[in-house]
């Protein structure tokens, strides 16, 4: 005893108090199938379908809330290692394409896609909902959404400075009608309110943005498309609407604090907004309730897309699953059924990417976060119409790139006081070039990427995605 | 005169020290205000502004953040892993490092050498690197989502082996352990009964350093236990995180339940941790 300090003894005591009651406490061992989710609403808007299912089905599904980054992990070590992960993930964007990196035939998940078309599932869904999990021809999960971005605008602040927001059209009718809203009420020399949230360090309002003009990152074989004249017009105007004389974008960050603060003090007036940003401002800012209206995006020219699209899951069957079969007719019942579609909205203001449900009187309901607006509509009709995404497991850091390439130019439009976007546009297309050569490397350097012709990434899909 | 100088010296010693001090402490400030705030509240930095004494809202705080912690989120459980699974390693690491670093300090055997090589050179591999191939073994060996295949890979690392080694060969003369061999002692006695004693200090910060490695030990945990009720608390907190959406009381709730219990380990045993780190330091 005398040998041994104080701590040691303390640590062993530990030990063995802790040690019996784990050994007490007993363990808990999963039965049936297993299935992973990572968002805690999903998980309580799926329990109750969950157990009505396990009440008639043999196996039943044991639904297992993870962070994303242990679905990320776990997913992943599994595939790798070609083991056994769960036998239904539910997979975020910003994961998913990590699984399709290199041969198909190395992908995890199984493919869905003479299954999809013997049962006619692809016909019952929204076509650009496949575009993030389709990779090469292959459709690797069921779209949980369809995430359409619409413009959210603060009607206390429109109205009082005299804005009629049916003017907008086009971004350039934005900037021209919402010029009235930029404003130093206080008279210290710095504006306290810009028309926009927007800043290029914003990795997913970047992508919304380029791909609603047009822009795309990848081809459709999967080949890094990022120094394109277009694109580097898009990076360029972007640029031009948060420096210079006619700025009107500012930065008020989403999922902070610090952000929600500049939303109630109404440092920006309109904000992008997915569907399921509604339910993140209806909890976190309740205060704003009937402050809020939602219309389409401005197009990049008349007559263009008024819609974009940001985020999205899908439901996977690895291939590792103990029954395929009775994890497919769970996965059709799960995300296929009317009863999900509606707690799906009601619950988290998500719009379901099977069509036959949009016609439910719930998406007519009316909103009184948003004055009593008839939201679910006004996102169904721009649904059809979400641009196409590339499935490659490096758009994501073709994003990240882009972002890098904009503070750049920033930089650059700041101390050369360049402000025109066609004067911006050559330095744009300068560092577009250096943010594809990265990635081109990056991409060289994944050693499984380069086996043959089928590792390329095509995005030839039921939406026409690439 | 000197008692002057002295004050100076010292006010000008301690003044920058306390300054570092209370900027480290803001972040854990604004943990402990967090996890007594809810809702709309969170738009102050730190607590509440109101009529109430020192111009805050005292009648805004709460305590539901930890009763929802312990109810909702089942956070009893995952302090009762981590205690486990922390304490456990702790004494099994710190015996299997003490017995593998005195092997490799005291005895003569081929491939010594080599095997020292092997331990030095497992330093050098990022354990990232490690994660699918453990991952794979553990389930050919049907260890996922034990508490044995999560302590398994860890039971002998690298660094405490080397540790040992060095505290054996700097401690531990070859004299007493070869005139305890003549009075007929044992190998394993000699291990318990003199080798052991004369590591005490390296023994107590080992156990300490790996304990409180274990605690924050997120990765292997997330990766290699699947059952929610087997998860230590890094993994049960970050579950509470949300993708779309934070729930700052809860979490801020729980960060303070997880760094409670190692900062009072840490305090009452702070003495023992210096001093088995500075130990042979200073050659005496």
């Amino acid at each position: 005893m005398r040998h041994y300090s104080l701590g040691v003894w303390i640590v062993v005591a530990i030990a063995v108090l802790s040690s019996v009651g784990v050994a007490v406490r007993g363990g808990h061992k999963a039965e049936g199938l297993t299935m992973w989710t990572f968002a805690r609403p999903h998980a309580a808007m799926y329990r109750p379908i969950v157990d009505a299912w396990n009440e008639n089905h043999d196996p039943g599904v044991d639904l297992q809330l993870l962070s994303l980054a242990a679905v990320e992990h776990r997913m992943l070590a599994g595939f790798y290692a070609g083991v056994e992960t769960a036998d239904l993930i539910e997979v975020e964007r910003s994961i998913a394409g990590r699984a399709f990196t290199g041969p198909l035939e190395a992908v995890g998940f199984t493919d869905l896609t003479d299954r999809m078309r013997e049962e006619g599932l692809i016909d019952r869904i929204n076509p650009p909902s496949f575009g993030p999990w389709t990779s090469r021809g292959h459709i690797f999960g069921i779209p949980h959404d369809v995430h359409p971005v619409l413009l959210g605008y603060r009607t206390d602040l429109i109205e009082a400075a005299g804005i009629d927001v049916t003017l907008i059209e086009t971004w350039d009718d934005f900037k021209r009608v919402m010029r009235p809203l930029i404003v130093d009420a206080d008279g210290d020399g710095d504006v306290d309110r810009y028309p926009l949230a927007y800043w290029p360090t914003d990795l997913d309002k970047d992508e919304l943005l380029i791909l609603q003009a047009g822009g795309a990152l990848f081809d459709a074989d999967g080949r890094a498309t990022i120094d394109t004249a277009t694109n580097a017009a898009i990076l360029a105007e972007l640029v031009s609407w948060c420096v210079g004389p006619d700025r009107i974008a500012c930065e008020a960050p989403d999922f902070t604090q610090s952000g929600n603060d500049l939303k109630r003090q109404g440092y920006a007036a309109c904000y992008f907004f997915p569907d399921w940003m509604c339910d993140v401002w209806n909890k976190e800012l309740p205060e704003l309730s009937g402050k809020l209206r939602l219309m389409p995006l401005p197009a990049w020219e008349p007559g263009g897309l008024r819609t974009s699209v940001w985020g999205g899951t899908m439901l996977a069957i690895p291939k590792t699953a103990k029954d395929f079969d009775a994890c497919w007719e769970f996965a059709k019942h799960l995300y296929l059924s009317d009863e999900l579609a509606r707690t799906l909205y009601r619950v988290g203001d998500i719009i379901t990417p099977i069509t036959e449900h949009w016609d439910d009187p719930v998406f007519d309901e009316p909103d009184p976060y948003f004055g009593g607006q008839a939201k679910g509509r006004l996102y169904i009709q721009m649904a059809p119409h979400i641009p196409a995404r590339s499935s490659s497991p490096y758009n994501r850091r073709a994003i990240e790139r882009v972002s890098d390439a904009g503070m750049r130019l920033l930089e650059y439009a700041k101390s050369g006081e360049v402000y025109d976007p066609g004067a911006l546009q050559p330095k744009a297309l300068e560092l577009l070039h250096d943010a594809q050569a990265e990635v081109e490397r990056q991409m060289a350097r994944t050693a499984v990427f380069r086996e043959g012709d089928s590792s390329k990434t095509s995005q030839d899909n039921p939406g026409g995605d690439g | 005169m000197s008692a002057a100088r002295n004050a100076t010296k010292s006010t000008l010693t301690h003044a920058p020290l306390l300054a570092a001090a209370a900027i480290t402490l803001i972040p854990i400030a604004w943990m402990l205000c967090a996890a007594v705030k809810s809702g709309e509240d969170f738009k102050w930095l730190f607590l509440p502004r109101g009529d109430g004494f020192l111009g805050i809202a005292w009648d805004h705080l709460t305590f539901s953040n930890f009763t929802r912690l312990f109810g909702e989120a089942h956070m009893g459980s995952a302090i009762l892993n981590s205690f486990f699974v922390s304490s456990v390693s702790a004494v099994v690491a710190t015996l299997a490092c003490a017995a593998g670093g005195f092997a490799l300090a005291r005895y003569r055997f081929r491939g010594r050498g080599p095997i020292t090589v092997l331990v030095l050179g497992a330093l050098i591999i990022p354990p990232p690197l490690l994660l699918a191939p453990t991952y794979e073994l553990l389930y050919h060996l049907s260890l996922l989502d034990t508490f044995t295949g999560l302590l398994l890979p860890g039971i002998a690392p690298a660094f405490g082996v080397f540790l040992f080694r060095q505290a054996t060969i700097q401690s531990v003369p070859r004299e007493l352990l070869e005139a305890a061999r003549i009075d007929g002692c044992g190998e394993l006695r000699a291990f318990f009964v003199i080798v052991l004693p004369l590591l005490r200090p390296m023994i107590g910060a080992f156990m300490l350093i790996t304990f409180l490695m274990w605690w924050n030990n997120f990765i292997s945990p997330q990766v290699i236990l699947q059952d929610p009720q087997k998860f230590p608390l890094a993994v049960a907190i970050s579950q509470l995180k949300g993708v779309y959406y934070q729930d700052y009381g809860l979490q801020m709730a729980a960060t303070v339940v997880s760094v409670a219990p190692v900062m009072i380990l840490f305090l009452l045993l702070q003495k023992e941790f210096i001093a088995g780190l500075t130990a042979g330091a200073v050659k005496g």
